[in-house]
């Protein structure tokens, strides 16, 4: 357990202070680069009645109490993702929003939080490629801004040639346009030399990843056997000395975006890597209310096989994608995790003032030990 | 030996991997793209002292090592190796120092420590929370870019270099938190 705390510890050798200017300046970065881009910056609720259906997420859970009702079931949103879509649907024109976002059940990590601030954006009239553009230039603009504010790691630089070269854990990272673009196919031949057919194949992928060693049993099934063969051989391999934007996922694995018209077997997402670290995730979004429908209500179905909270599916959602939401390229990225990279901390519970360890550190030393 | 589900495997754990005992040194949860549960943890070899990274699912099995810890008291450096003692028996035990790493900075003679031992085998050492350290180098205090708590660089007599604030001079007993080998008080002794 900590024998300090990080609010504590703000001038210490650890220096928390300069991580909290740091924040401070990424965020004001992020800001201001997309008011420039026309966006309108909206405030949509954490406490919702419906959260997303993500199979894998688990939500908080609390009651809403009125004077004179019943209490109401209430829970916090793991993404402000639906709510913006209505406003797109509404007719917002480009909208981004920063905001904290929750998440049970994970464990402590050095770049988990439950609770952890999300930037999201959705550019209309656009798809996932343009939103990879945009990525691009908003680290450039934070690595200006915080070059401005002289908060920049040691070792950053911009060197002779204009290239912004940002120093985390002692490497430096190249953030110079256009980042390297790989496809998930492309990356599984590359890395795991698993060819395209092989990797879409339950019971080849499953094969394979036995013969490569590891544990599989009957119920192993073809996300864990594709996800664990990606976290161990291929997301290491990203990000290396530039940021990586890995795309075009198998469809299951994308569950609010486009097929690729070229090729219904991926969809048109992509996440993109620096330093090992996913910064974020991105879709050309699904706008068919239809479709939306339909896999919502099996990832709803999953969630009850699994053993998650139940909650009902966000019916004004579907609605409002019905009544017809324009195109859009859209992503979540982790703010704090951007934090940690641009202020060089070693992970992302240095660059919060109130980790959960912290506000939770009394009732984690009586549990401690099992 | 016992098993543990991966998604339990915390810091400071001894694990069987590839049919070597390993320690883990750092855990990560991930869910890749909202996908389901994976643990990644940074595994060094306790006896190669190699290390590497790997990403379990969260529901499968590992195998935990069962570690006898010993208090042991800590003797003398021979080259590579450190020698512990128990007080009682005289019995001696020799640990590679790349066991210890950052730690050594640490390691007071006479001080107290847990050796940890699979069969037999020394694995590493587990230090109680503090330890008092003599300062044997301090400048006197300068004063200046003094914005909050100032603090200057002092060394003990392992010779490990620390901050400390600007009143600790030569000749102090320090106490030192041996999970972040950072300066804690002054002891008065």
């Amino acid at each position: 357990m900590k024998s300090t705390k990080n609010w504590d510890q703000l001038h210490s050798e650890k220096n928390l202070l300069h991580n909290l200017r740091v924040r401070e300046a990424v965020i004001d970065a992020i800001r201001a680069h997309f008011k420039s881009q026309g966006f309108l910056e909206v405030d949509t609720p954490l406490l919702v009645a419906s959260p997303g259906t993500e199979v894998y997420l688990e939500v908080f859970e609390t009651q809403l109490c009125l004077s004179n009702h019943k209490p109401l079931r209430g829970f916090l949103t793991t993404s402000p993702e639906l709510n913006m879509k209505k406003l797109l649907s509404g007719g917002s024109g480009s909208i981004f929003q920063l905001c904290k976002s929750f998440r049970n059940g994970e464990g402590l990590g050095e770049r988990h939080n439950p609770e952890f601030m999300i930037l999201e954006w959705y550019r209309v009239n656009a798809d996932y490629t343009d939103v990879m553009r945009d990525c691009e230039q908003m680290l450039h603009a934070i690595f200006a801004h915080l070059s401005e504010k002289k908060l920049l790691s040691r070792g950053s630089a911009i060197d002779s040639t204009g290239a912004p070269l940002l120093s985390f854990h002692g490497k430096q990272y190249d953030l110079s346009m256009p980042w390297e673009r790989l496809s998930i196919a492309e990356a599984f031949q590359k890395f795991a030399d698993i060819s395209t057919d092989d990797m879409l194949n339950e019971e080849r992928i499953v094969a394979i990843a036995e013969k490569k060693g590891y544990a599989v049993s009957e119920q192993t099934t073809w996300e864990e056997a594709f996800n664990q063969i990606l976290l161990n051989e291929v997301e290491p391999n990203l990000g290396l000395d530039r940021p990586t934007i890995l795309y075009d996922y198998p469809v299951s694995q994308a569950a609010l975006s486009k097929r690729k018209a070229s090729d219904p077997r991926f969809a048109e997402r992509f996440e993109f890597y620096l330093a090992g670290l996913e910064l974020g995730n991105a879709f050309s979004e699904l706008t068919d209310g239809i479709e939306q429908e339909q896999r919502m209500h099996r990832d709803l179905a999953e969630r009850k096989r699994l053993g998650k909270v139940e909650y009902a599916l966000d019916t004004d959602f579907i609605d409002a994608l019905k009544k017809g939401m324009p195109e859009t390229g859209g992503i979540a990225v982790g703010v704090d995790r951007l934090v940690m990279l641009f202020a060089d901390a070693p992970s992302v519970h240095d660059t919060l003032g109130f980790p959960v360890e912290d506000v939770f550190a009394e009732a984690l030393s009586t549990a401690a030990d099992r | 030996m016992s098993s543990i589900k991966a998604g339990n495997i915390r810091k400071g754990m001894y694990l069987l991997f590839k049919n070597q005992p390993h320690i883990v040194t750092k855990t990560d949860f991930m869910s890749p793209g909202k996908g389901s549960a994976f643990m990644r943890v940074r595994l060094k070899n306790v006896v190669t002292g190699n290390t590497q990274e790997f990403t379990y699912k969260s529901n499968e099995s590992v195998e935990e090592l069962e570690i006898n810890t010993k208090q042991m008291q800590y003797s003398y450096a021979d080259g590579a190796e450190l020698v512990f003692m128990e007080p009682e028996t005289y019995e001696q035990v020799s640990i590679d120092r790349s066991l210890i790493e950052d730690k050594i900075g640490l390691l007071v003679p006479d001080l107290i420590v847990y050796v940890m031992m699979y069969e037999d085998k020394p694995l590493g050492v587990s230090f109680p929370p503090k330890v008092k350290l003599t300062v044997t180098q301090a400048d006197e205090a300068v004063a200046g870019n003094t914005v909050g708590k100032a603090m200057k660089e002092i060394e003990v007599e392992t010779g490990m270099k620390l901050l400390a604030p600007l009143f600790v001079k030569v000749g102090d007993l320090i106490s030192v938190d041996t999970e972040t080998n950072q300066y804690v008080s002054r002891v008065n002794e």
